[in-house]
C-alpha cells in the first residue's frame, strides 16, 4: 500500500516533515512525495483513515490549503498519477487502479515524467529539513541512494513531448483510452516508451520504492570520567568510538576521506588532528592504527579529557579489477604500511621518488606511494613524461639492453650509489688531470688513479641568484684539506641554488669506481658517488 | 589415513605444513621467481641442477636471496635490473636503503617505474651533526661503535624491513646493507633473518639482501656474488680528452643449497652515454 501527496503550496521540505511523522519509508519524486503505507493501519486504522489524518497534517502545514491531493493505492505509480490528476483525498481499492486512473488525463504521463526530471530531482535543502543541526555541517542531511548508484535512471526526455503530440493527434484524450489499445500494436507503433506509458497508465510500477536515508554526520564522542595518558588506553577509547562509525558508513555505502581526531586536554585546549586518506576506507582497525601512528608522531602535550571523531565520508571507490594482472595491494594495507613506516623512519623518509624537470643532478621529490592509483595518473597525466623527455626513455634503454643479451655475457645498465652527503676529499691533480684521491671517510679506498674520464661540467640555476664567486678557473693545483671550509659547506649547503661543477669518472687499482665532483666556485673536491 | 590428517593439520596449526611436508603444491613457472629480466642471468640463476624443474628463472619468491661482492662489481646494478623488472611486470616492489644511497635519475635510467617502487630512507652519515635529521639524534653517543648511530640506522632498517615484508604489499623487497662495516654485519643475531623468511615463507614476497659480504640467505635463496678477479673497468674513447667509462666486466657466482656445482655467468655492467 502506497500513499503520495502533492500539494505545490507547500514547500518539499514540510511534505517531507509530514511524510516522516507518518512513516520512515518515503520517497521524495520531485514536487510528490511518495510514503509506504504498509503497516500503518494499526496505528492509522483504513485507508481512508489514514488518507484523513494525512489530510489533517498538510492542513496543519498549510490551513485553508485547498489544492493539497492525497492518493492511497497498491501501486506507486497509481498513487503518484492520482495526486497529479485528481484533486482532494482518493482511495483505491487494491486491483482497481486502472479503474481509477481511467479517467485521467493522458497528460499526467507527461508531468510524471517531468518530476524524474533532474531539475524537478533536487533534494530539499538540508537546512530546512534539520534545524537543529551545526552551521558547519554542510555535507550532511538528507540524501537519496539513487544520487550515488548507477540507477539513477532519469529517462531521456525530448524537449517537446513528441508522444503526446501523437496521442492527441490520434484522439487518446484519457488513460483509459491508452490502456483499451493493443499493447504488441502501441509498440510496435510507438516503441518501447508507448508500451511504458501504457503500463504507466494501467498503475503498473516499473521499478521498487527508494527509500531516503537520513545522513547525519559522522561523528562520535565520548567524555571520559578520568583524563587518560598515552596512546594505549587511547587506543581501546577510539576502537568504540570508531566501530560505530565504521558500521555506519559501511551502511551508507560511504568510506572515510578525512579523520579529524579532536583531543580536549586538561589543559582546558583543544588538539586536533587532521588525517587526510590516499583512498576512501572503513576498515576500524585501519582507521585506528592511522589515528594511533599520527598521534605516535605528533603526541598531545596533556591528558586527555574528551576524544572527538569525525569523518568527511565520500563515496566508496569502486574499482574493476582484471583477473590476466597481478593483483595490487589493498589501499587500507598500502596506508598502514606507510604510516608505519614513516613513524619509524621520519617524515620525507617514505615514499616513491618522482623526478624533478631539472639538469642538476640527483635531483628529486618525494611523494606518497599509491602505486596503482600513480599508473592510473600517469596515463591521464602526460606531467610524468614530461618530466623526463629530456632523459632517453627507459623503456628504449632496456629494449637497448636488451639487444645486447643475445650473448653468454649478461649485460646490466650501471648503477650510481649517490652519497646523499657528498664527502669530501683530497685530490692531487697533475697536468690538469686528477692522479690520487685520498679520503678519511672508512670503507673508501684511498690511493692510485688508475684512469679517469672528464671533466664533465655542468652548471645551472645561476641565472636565478646572483654569481657565486665567479673566479671559474678548472682545478690545478694539488688541494688538500681533509676538513671542508666554510665556504664549501656552504656550496655544498646551498643546493637549492646554483650549480657549477666539474665530474670525474676515476677507477681506484682496487677496481672501484668513484664519481669525483670539483665545486667550481670554491675548487674543494668532493666523492659524489660509486659506479656499482 | 586418519593419523595422518591430523599430524598434517597438526603441523598446519604450527605454521610447519611448508617447512616439513609437500602438503602445498610447489608453484611453477613464472610464478614461483621474480625474475630479473636478463636471460642470461636468470637461466643461471634458476640452475640445472636445483631440485625443482623451474620453467621460468629468477630470484625465487618466498626466499631470501643475497648479491655480495666488492664495489663496482655492479651488484647495486644487478639489484636495480631486478627492481625494474618486477616494476615493469606491474608488481609494486620495496627498497630499504640504510645509508640513503639510490638515485632516482639512474634508477628511473635503468628502467625502474619509480611510482610502484616503495622507497624507505635511511640516514645518510655525515660527520657534520648538522645535516642528519634531528628525528635521529637523540639518544645518540657517537657516530661509530655499539649503541650508536651507525647500529641505530641499521635497526631501523631491519625493522622497517620487517614492516615490509610482514605487510605484504610489496613482492620483491631489497635491502641495501652494502655501505654496513662487516663488525656491525656480523653482530647482528641471526634471529633477524631467520624471522623474515618465516615472514615471506610461502608468500609472493622475494627479499634480496645486498652487502659487500654474505650475510643471510634461506634454504631455498640464492646467493649471487659478483666480482672476484675478472672484474676489469672497461674505457671507451683513444683520446684522454674523449675517454669515458663504458663499463665494469666481472662474473656471478650462483649458489644455492643442494646445488652441487656453482653457476658462472659474465655479467657487465654499461654506464649509459647521458653523464
Amino acid at each position: 500500500m502506497f500513499a503520495a501527496l502533492y500539494a505545490p503550496s507547500i514547500p518539499a521540505a514540510a511534505l517531507i516533515e509530514v511524510a516522516r511523522a507518518f512513516t520512515p519509508r518515503f520517497e521524495q519524486i520531485g514536487s510528490v512525495v511518495l510514503l509506504d503505507a504498509s503497516g500503518l493501519s494499526r496505528l492509522f486504522g483504513t485507508a481512508q483513515e489514514l488518507g484523513e489524518h494525512l489530510r489533517d497534517a498538510l492542513e496543519k502545514q498549510s490551513p485553508g490549503d485547498s489544492l493539497a491531493r492525497i492518493a492511497i493505492a497498491s501501486t506507486q505509480t497509481a498513487v503518484t498519477l492520482l495526486a497529479l490528476g485528481q484533486p482532494g483525498l482518493t482511495v483505491v481499492v487494491p486491483g482497481k487502479e486502472a479503474i481509477a486512473l481511467a479517467p485521467l488525463s493522458v497528460n499526467v504521463l507527461d508531468a510524471f515524467e517531468k518530476l524524474s526530471e533532474p531539475s524537478a530531482f533536487a533534494p530539499a535543502h538540508p537546512a530546512d529539513l534539520r534545524r537543529d543541526r551545526a552551521p558547519d555541517s554542510q555535507g550532511a542531511g538528507w540524501h537519496h541512494p539513487r544520487t550515488t548508484h548507477q540507477a539513477s535512471r532519469g529517462k531521456r526526455r525530448a524537449p517537446e513531448n513528441r508522444l503526446l503530440e501523437i496521442l492527441t493527434k490520434w484522439g487518446i484524450r484519457t488513460l483509459g483510452a491508452l490502456t483499451a489499445l493493443s499493447g504488441p500494436e502501441i509498440h510496435e507503433r510507438l516503441g518501447e516508451r508507448g508500451a511504458y506509458w501504457q503500463s504507466l497508465a494501467r498503475g503498473m510500477d516499473a521499478r521498487p520504492m527508494v527509500p531516503w536515508v537520513d545522513e547525519v554526520p559522522f561523528e562520535a564522542a565520548l567524555e571520559l570520567e578520568w583524563p587518560i595518558e598515552g596512546l594505549e588506553p587511547l587506543s581501546f577509547v577510539l576502537a568504540r568510538l570508531l566501530e560505530p562509525l565504521s558500521e555506519r558508513l559501511e551502511r551508507a555505502d560511504r568510506g572515510a576521506a578525512v579523520i579529524y581526531t579532536s583531543l580536549r586536554l586538561t589543559s582546558r585546549t583543544v588538539y586536533t588532528r587532521t588525517l587526510q586518506l590516499p583512498a576512501p576506507m572503513r576498515d576500524p582497525k585501519t582507521l585506528r592504527t592511522l589515528i594511533l601512528l599520527d598521534l605516535e608522531s605528533h603526541p598531545p602535550d596533556a591528558p586527555i579529557d574528551i576524544v572527538r571523531v569525525f569523518i568527511e565520508p565520500t563515496p566508496a571507490k569502486v574499482l574493476q579489477w582484471t583477473l590476466l594482472e597481478r593483483a595490487q595491494p589493498a589501499p587500507e594495507q598500502v596506508t598502514t604500511l606507510t604510516a608505519r613506516l614513516t613513524a619509524l623512519m621520519g617524515a620525507g623518509h617514505v615514499g616513491s621518488p618522482v623526478l624533478v624537470d631539472t639538469w642538476r643532478p640527483g635531483s628529486f621529490t618525494m611523494s606518497d606511494f599509491r602505486s596503482q592509483i600513480a599508473d592510473q595518473l600517469k596515463k591521464s597525466d602526460g606531467s610524468i613524461e614530461k618530466q623526463s623527455a629530456h632523459r632517453p626513455s627507459a623503456i628504449d634503454q632496456q629494449s637497448e639492453i636488451s639487444d645486447l643479451t643475445s650473448s653468454d655475457c649478461a649485460r646490466l645498465r650501471s648503477a650510481l650509489r649517490r652519497f646523499r652527503f657528498p664527502i669530501p676529499t683530497r685530490v692531487i691533480v697533475q697536468e690538469g688531470r686528477p692522479v690520487r684521491v685520498q679520503t678519511d671517510r672508512q670503507g673508501f679506498s684511498s690511493g692510485a688513479i688508475v684512469q679517469a674520464a672528464g671533466p664533465w661540467r655542468t652548471s645551472g640555476e645561476w641565472w636565478n641568484t646572483p654569481s657565486p664567486g665567479s673566479n671559474a678557473s678548472a682545478p690545478s693545483a694539488a688541494l688538500g684539506s681533509s676538513v671542508p671550509s666554510t665556504s664549501a659547506r656552504r656550496a655544498t649547503a646551498d643546493k637549492s641554488v646554483a650549480w657549477d661543477r666539474d665530474e670525474w669518472d676515476v677507477a681506484m687499482t682496487d677496481g672501484t669506481i668513484y664519481r669525483l665532483v670539483v665545486e667550481r666556485g670554491v675548487g674543494q673536491w668532493f666523492l659524489e658517488g660509486v659506479i656499482d | 589415513m586418519a593419523a595422518r590428517a591430523a599430524l598434517e593439520a597438526l603441523l598446519r596449526d604450527r605454521k610447519l605444513d611448508r617447512t616439513l611436508t609437500s602438503t602445498l603444491p610447489e608453484r611453477l613457472g613464472d610464478d614461483a621467481v621474480a625474475a630479473i629480466g636478463i636471460d642470461t642471468l636468470d637461466r643461471a640463476v634458476a640452475g640445472r641442477y636445483g631440485p625443482q624443474d623451474y620453467t621460468a628463472g629468477g630470484l625465487p619468491r618466498g626466499q631470501v636471496s643475497e648479491v655480495i661482492g666488492p664495489a663496482s662489481s655492479g651488484r647495486t646494478s644487478l639489484a636495480w635490473a631486478a627492481l625494474a623488472a618486477a616494476t615493469r611486470r606491474g608488481e609494486s616492489v620495496a627498497l630499504i636503503d640504510t645509508f640513503d644511497r639510490f638515485d632516482p635519475p639512474t634508477a628511473d635510467a635503468c628502467g625502474i617505474r619509480l611510482s610502484r617502487l616503495l622507497w624507505v630512507r635511511g640516514q645518510a652519515v655525515s660527520k657534520t651533526a648538522v645535516a642528519i635529521d634531528p628525528a635521529w639524534l637523540p639518544g645518540v653517543r657517537a657516530v661509530n661503535g655499539p649503541g650508536t648511530f651507525m647500529e641505530r640506522v641499521i635497526d631501523r632498517a631491519i625493522k622497517a624491513l620487517n614492516l615490509v615484508v610482514q605487510s605484504r604489499v610489496c613482492t620483491l623487497v631489497v635491502i641495501d646493507l652494502i655501505d654496513v662495516p662487516a663488525h656491525a654485519l656480523r653482530r647482528l643475531p641471526a634471529s633477524t633473518w631467520f624471522r623474515i623468511e618465516r615472514a615471506i615463507e610461502g608468500s609472493d614476497t622475494a627479499v634480496l639482501i645486498l652487502s659487500a659480504i654474505p650475510v643471510a640467505r634461506s634454504a631455498g635463496g640464492r646467493s649471487i656474488q659478483l666480482g672476484g678477479e675478472t672484474q676489469r673497468v672497461m674505457w671507451k674513447g683513444d683520446h684522454e680528452r674523449t675517454r669515458r667509462v663504458a663499463g665494469v666486466r666481472s662474473r656471478a657466482s650462483i649458489a644455492a643449497a643442494r646445488w652441487s656445482h656453482v653457476q658462472c655467468v659474465d655479467v657487465e655492467t654499461i654506464v649509459p652515454n647521458a653523464v
